[in-house]
């Protein structure tokens, strides 16, 4: 999992450095991360199961054993998450 | 057992919860238990099937009629199918009250009145109220998950809301029933 978040002060942290495994070119900066990348491991599953099926609560209800109720807060969750770093 | 609602809702709680009615309806029938209200039951008194279904019914469409205006309210958005699923689930517990009149000897109303204090008489009254307490306050704390989950409404907002709904869902009950049933 990419750390989001600096272990000793808690503030966001920013990409510093990209290496190309190939040419081993390196690119210096100082890079925000993605929005999604900010955010939990369990979320950003949650996300990816919900592309994969293409975007049919029902269907990721089914597969969770969920509600659908409780499977459209968790997403409502995540929609406030992403306004929150999007701010 | 106080929140089914995060593996059921929708249609699969209507369903099992309008087959624990109608067994609540059935058995409170001939178990002399009435439940004349959201949040209400009495003892002891003849009830006719018709009747019976009927409190029940008018408990059902005043708790998910309130229940859906209040989440209109303070909901951004929500299916009626889980207010009305959640919320006939929540009501569910009450078949318990139901099965126990059947064991329940309720002293005479006219007896009552000469003398209040009769009821202490009869043990299994008392137990029978007692034990309304944690059913209804179960029946409750379900209906609360139901509209928090069906909602997706959180802290003050969701309790204050809650108490009103079901504070003015019991009150429209009490008038229906009245109004309705009076003939039957």
């Amino acid at each position: 999992m990419l750390p989001t978040y600096c272990p000793g002060c808690q503030a966001q942290l920013k990409v510093k450095c990209l290496k190309c495994e190939s040419c081993q070119t390196e690119v210096t900066g100082s890079y925000d991360l993605p929005v999604l990348a900010l955010l939990p491991e369990n979320d950003q599953q949650f996300i990816l199961r919900f592309v994969k099926n293409s975007g049919s609560l029902k269907e990721m209800a089914s597969q969770l054993k969920l509600s659908y109720p409780t499977v459209r807060n968790m997403l409502n969750e995540i929609i406030l998450k992403i306004e929150t770093y999007e701010k | 057992m106080f929140n089914p609602f995060t593996r059921i809702a929708g249609l699969q709680a209507l369903g099992l919860g309008l087959l624990l009615l109608l067994l609540t309806g059935f058995i409170g029938s001939y178990s002399k238990v009435s439940f004349d209200g959201v949040i209400d039951m009495h003892a002891g008194t003849d009830i006719s099937l018709v009747k019976s279904f009927s409190f029940l019914a008018i408990d059902i469409v005043s708790l998910v009629l309130v229940m859906w205006f209040t989440g209109l309210i303070i909901s951004k958005g929500f299916r009626f199918v889980d207010i009305l699923g959640t919320m006939t689930l929540g009501k569910a517990p009450f078949i318990i009250l139901a099965i126990a009149g059947y064991f329940c000897t309720v002293p005479d109303n006219k007896e009552i009145l000469n003398n209040p204090f009769i009821v202490f008489q009869s043990v299994s009254f008392i137990l029978l109220i007692l034990l309304s307490l944690p059913v209804i306050i179960w029946s409750i704390t379900l209906m609360y998950n139901g509209f928090k989950i069906s909602c997706d409404v959180k802290g003050t907002t969701l309790t204050v809301a809650f108490i009103i709904a079901i504070t003015v869902s019991e009150i429209i009950s009490k008038i229906l029933i009245y109004f309705i049933t009076k003939n039957l």
